[in-house]
């Protein structure tokens, strides 16, 4: 189970462990700063993905020095499961930003290589 | 009156509220009851003539009466004294009889009113009077009512905010059952429409209640509200959208049903409701909901998906990603309700568009599910079923277990419609396309006979000509029974038909499948005189000068300077492939010595002969294969041997196509007949150190079998897939590099003609509601769509790879 974390067919049944991880975004005047990217999602071929990643999820690619995301604890190649509630395993990547971008406090859970699972 | 009440008990009761238990909920429930009464309370007595019947007499009874009439004539005498006496009575009884007519509730019962009428068929003035009266009445008496409510609604809506946005759920309970009976009424929902806070209230007390009454009394509110553009545009402002989503969850029966007929009329009729239930994950949803077994309930899902995926990619990938092909096609086979088979085609339609979901639809069954319906009663079911059909035709030409999709095809082609002949013939086109065990099959079901009919009675109608003349083709080779359709097509009298299709105004598409139907029939002996005897001939070798003169003018203006062309199209259509087509036939035509002869008279031998230095190497072996045929007789090797081609034919003994150097070599080994024998051996020795590869393949005779025929021209070139979609999406297709290999696998985006097929008279009410929203979308302002790294969204394909920063 734990492994299919990393190889999910979106849309099927999947348990596995995961990290909660909050995350407070900077406010820039108007604008509200995570710190961190993503990609990914079921639009996307992930074979294409230059980390090698093995399914449709949303992942992080790139976190930025003390930035909200790398105080949050939040790191590069985290799978990122729910947003604020809302699943990720199946979003479309336009989708998952929008989530991303909707609130200013990130109720995020991952799953990370080796330590939710191998 | 109670209102005022009402009002003033409020606030005391809430500020008990914690204090005791049994006062403040008890008066809370008291007032909301205490609302109940009062919406039954607000008619205005006049209520009770609402019931009144208008005495009414058949037409029936009117007959009768009249041959009663004719027999007795009015012959009954009166005495001046009874007249008198009736018209008394008549006179005391008038204003009993305008009342009973007028207001026919007031009269007491077994009261009996003379008629002035003698005749009692007929009715008198005031009886007439009456009916008219009567609905004069009942619209005062509906206006006052309707008065009435909308001022109680409008008075009591402040109120019912207040009550639905109380703590105490009990309260919010009774008030959304409250506001739900006021929807009832025309007057009051009009009101609550118009009041933003009231369908606010409502959707939040749907957000957050877990308590059941409340989500049924204002989901059903809201779902009355649906009803009108003004209660949509309100439930659309006001974020229902996203908690109308939510319910989607919801296991009660009502509450699922409420929420997806209000969905379902905003997605129709509001702007920017698609984007919001998209954006709400609606889509994933409603797909869980598929499963249900309601068939009422599923049609209404299966339209809110069709809706929802036309014309947008994203969408119809989260439908594929939530299983969706799988379950639409379980409904395709396990229902038989017309209006939810009708939405599901539909929705299929629209996502066999799609070129990752079309292979889905194919794995999960799709073929065969949507064969079942093709003899359905429902016009615009079948056409759909058709329509998906042909859009994933040529994702299944590998399919087994179509025998009976391919029985159903050959017998929709007898239909009346033009737009189901089309279909049916494309799917039959596709399906053929190198598929031995269908090719075979649609042969057996006398496939054959009926595209020949569909092309006779087609007549210049390309749109049906072209798929059925490329079914044709594709049955007549290369399959166990192909020999049998050569003959067929023969004996249904189509070559007549067909070869006038090489003829204006067949446009060059239709000319080249036709030009590959005829190559295929000449392959089987009996059908060379009535091919030379229809003018075949002639027709080919017009088309080659013509073809082959616009190939050389395309070549001297890119010689000249010109910009780097890839090559004249016509319709999509190389001049190039006409060439080889047209060549290529005359070949196989050319095995015969009759035809032969007029061959040898066309003035065409010249051209090929300049065709073996064409650089593509398919025309350089139809032009060496024709001169082989050719100079089988001794004019012929004459003739050849003047044009000057001997040189280019040594050269291509070298050439690295088999074919290509088998036929050179046959071409000299006949022109050297009447050689020297020193000629003959320098000959000899040339051919068998460039042939000695294929020595057995090297027949003595050198009349190319039909075997080594098919060796060395597959029949690839005139096996390619019937290219979907009106002619002029043709275009589309053009930009192929001509010496691939594979004509046969062109893909085809069909979403112009989903588009079309919305327009295309199929009934459908949503196609104005479409571009309405189509215009609408792009100015949509919703907080979360900030600018982004542009996806590519319309593509047909998953795209690549990107990552966001944020």
């Amino acid at each position: 189970m734990a492994k299919m974390a990393f190889q999910h067919q979106a849309g099927t049944a999947m348990e596995c462990l995961s990290i909660p991880i909050t995350l407070h975004k900077d406010v820039d005047g108007e604008n509200l700063i995570c710190g961190f990217k993503i990609g990914g999602g079921i639009d996307q071929d992930c074979r294409k993905s230059p980390q090698g990643y093995t399914d449709n999820g949303i992942y992080v690619t790139e976190v930025h020095d003390s930035s909200p995301a790398s105080r949050s604890g939040l790191r590069v190649h985290d799978k990122i499961l729910q947003c604020n509630g809302y699943d990720f395993t199946m979003v479309t990547h336009k989708k998952a930003v929008s989530y991303v971008q909707k609130h200013t406090v990130l109720n995020l859970l991952v799953a990370r290589k080796g330590v939710t699972s191998t | 009156m109670s209102y005022m009440q009402a009002n003033q008990n409020r606030p005391m009761s809430h500020g008990n509220y914690q204090s005791g238990p049994d006062l403040p909920i008890g008066s809370a429930k008291e007032q909301t009851l205490m609302w109940q009464q009062n919406s039954y309370l607000g008619d205005s007595g006049i209520h009770s003539g609402s019931a009144t019947q208008v005495p009414s007499l058949t037409g029936k009874e009117d007959e009768e009466m009249d041959l009663f009439d004719m027999d007795q004539g009015y012959t009954q005498g009166f005495t001046a004294d009874q007249v008198d006496e009736m018209n008394n009575q008549l006179n005391q009884t008038r204003s009993q009889r305008v009342r009973a007519a007028m207001f026919p509730e007031t009269l007491d019962e077994g009261i009996e009113i003379p008629s002035t009428q003698f005749d009692p068929g007929h009715q008198t003035a005031v009886q007439r009077l009456a009916e008219p009266s009567q609905m004069l009445k009942h619209a005062v008496v509906n206006l006052i009512n309707y008065q009435d409510d909308a001022d109680l609604a409008t008075r009591a809506i402040p109120e019912l905010i207040k009550l639905l946005n109380d703590e105490d759920q009990v309260v919010v309970s009774q008030a959304a059952m409250m506001v739900h009976q006021l929807s009832k009424k025309e007057a009051s929902r009009h009101a609550i429409m118009n009041s933003p806070q009231m369908v606010a209230a409502l959707v939040r007390a749907i957000s957050n209640s877990n308590d059941l009454e409340t989500t049924k009394g204002a989901v059903g509110t809201l779902h009355k509200l649906s009803h009108h553009r003004q209660g949509l545009l309100a439930i659309f402002k006001s974020g229902g959208i996203p908690a109308l989503v939510k319910l989607l969850s919801s296991p009660v029966e009502s509450v699922l049903f409420y929420a997806i007929t209000t969905l379902h009329n905003l997605l129709l009729h509001q702007d920017g409701s698609k984007m919001a239930v998209r954006l709400a994950g609606g889509l994933q949803k409603m797909v869980a909901l598929l499963q249900r077994n309601n068939v009422k309930f599923l049609a209404i899902v299966t339209d809110c998906l069709q809706i929802l995926a036309y014309g947008n990619q994203e969408s119809k990938l989260i439908i594929l990603a939530s299983q969706g092909p799988i379950e639409l096609v379980r409904i395709m086979r396990s229902y038989d309700y017309e209006k939810l088979l009708w939405t599901t085609s539909r929705v299929l339609k629209v996502l066999s568009v799609c070129s990752s979901n079309k292979p889905a639809i194919v794995e999960a069954g799709g073929m065969q599910a949507l064969a079942m319906h093709l003899g359905n009663p429902s016009q615009r079911l079948v056409q759909n079923c058709l329509w998906t059909l042909r859009n994933l035709s040529d994702a299944a030409t590998k399919v087994d277990g179509l025998e009976g999709l391919l029985q159903s095809l050959v017998q929709v082609l007898q239909s009346q419609d033009v737009n189901v002949v089309t279909c049916a013939a494309g799917i039959l086109s596709n399906l053929t396309c190198n598929n031995q065990r269908n090719k075979v099959t649609v042969c057996q079901v006398g496939g054959v006979d009926a595209l020949v009919r569909t092309i006779v009675q087609a007549g210049d109608r390309e749109e049906i000509t072209e798929p059925a003349v490329c079914a044709l083709r594709h049955l007549t080779s290369r399959h166990v029974e192909s020999e049998m359709a050569q003959n067929a097509v023969r004996l249904n009298y189509g070559i007549q038909v067909i070869v006038k299709l090489l003829n204006p105004p067949s446009r060059w598409p239709l000319v080249k499948a036709v030009i590959g139907l005829i190559r295929n029939l000449a392959l089987c002996s009996a059908n060379h005189a009535p091919l030379r005897e229809h003018g075949a001939i002639h027709h080919l070798v017009q088309l080659l000068m013509r073809a082959f003169q616009d190939t050389q003018r395309q070549r001297a203006s890119v010689a000249s300077g010109g910009s780097q062309q890839a090559g004249t199209y016509a319709d999509g259509v190389r001049m190039e492939e006409i060439v080889e087509g047209t060549v290529g036939a005359l070949h196989i035509l050319a095995r015969e010595s009759h035809n032969r002869s007029i061959i040898r008279t066309q003035m065409v031998i010249p051209i090929f002969v300049q065709l073996l230095f064409n650089d593509i190497e398919n025309i350089q072996r139809v032009a060496a294969g024709v001169l082989c045929e050719l100079a089988a007789d001794k004019e012929g090797a004459e003739m050849i041997e003047q044009e000057g081609a001997t040189a280019p034919l040594t050269e291509l003994l070298h050439s690295r196509n088999e074919g290509v150097a088998t036929y050179a070599a046959a071409v000299l080994f006949r022109m050297s007949e009447d050689k020297p024998q020193d000629y003959k051996k320098r000959l000899s020795m040339e051919l068998t150190n460039s042939l000695f590869r294929e020595e057995n393949v090297w027949n003595a005779d050198l009349g190319m079998a039909p075997d080594l025929q098919d060796i060395l021209s597959p029949d690839q070139p005139y096996d390619n897939l019937y290219a979907q979609g009106p002619p002029s999406v043709h275009s589309s297709h053009g930009g192929r590099p001509y010496q691939q290999q594979g004509y046969d696998q062109i893909p085809i985006d069909m979403q112009g003609l989903e588009i079309g097929s919305h327009g295309g008279g199929n009934g459908s009410t949503f196609s104005a509601i479409e571009a309405m929203e189509l215009n609408a979308e792009p100015d949509l302002n919703f907080e979360h769509i900030d600018p982004l790294p542009t996806p590519p969204q319309d593509n047909n394909q998953v795209a690549a790879w990107y990552d966001t920063d944020l």
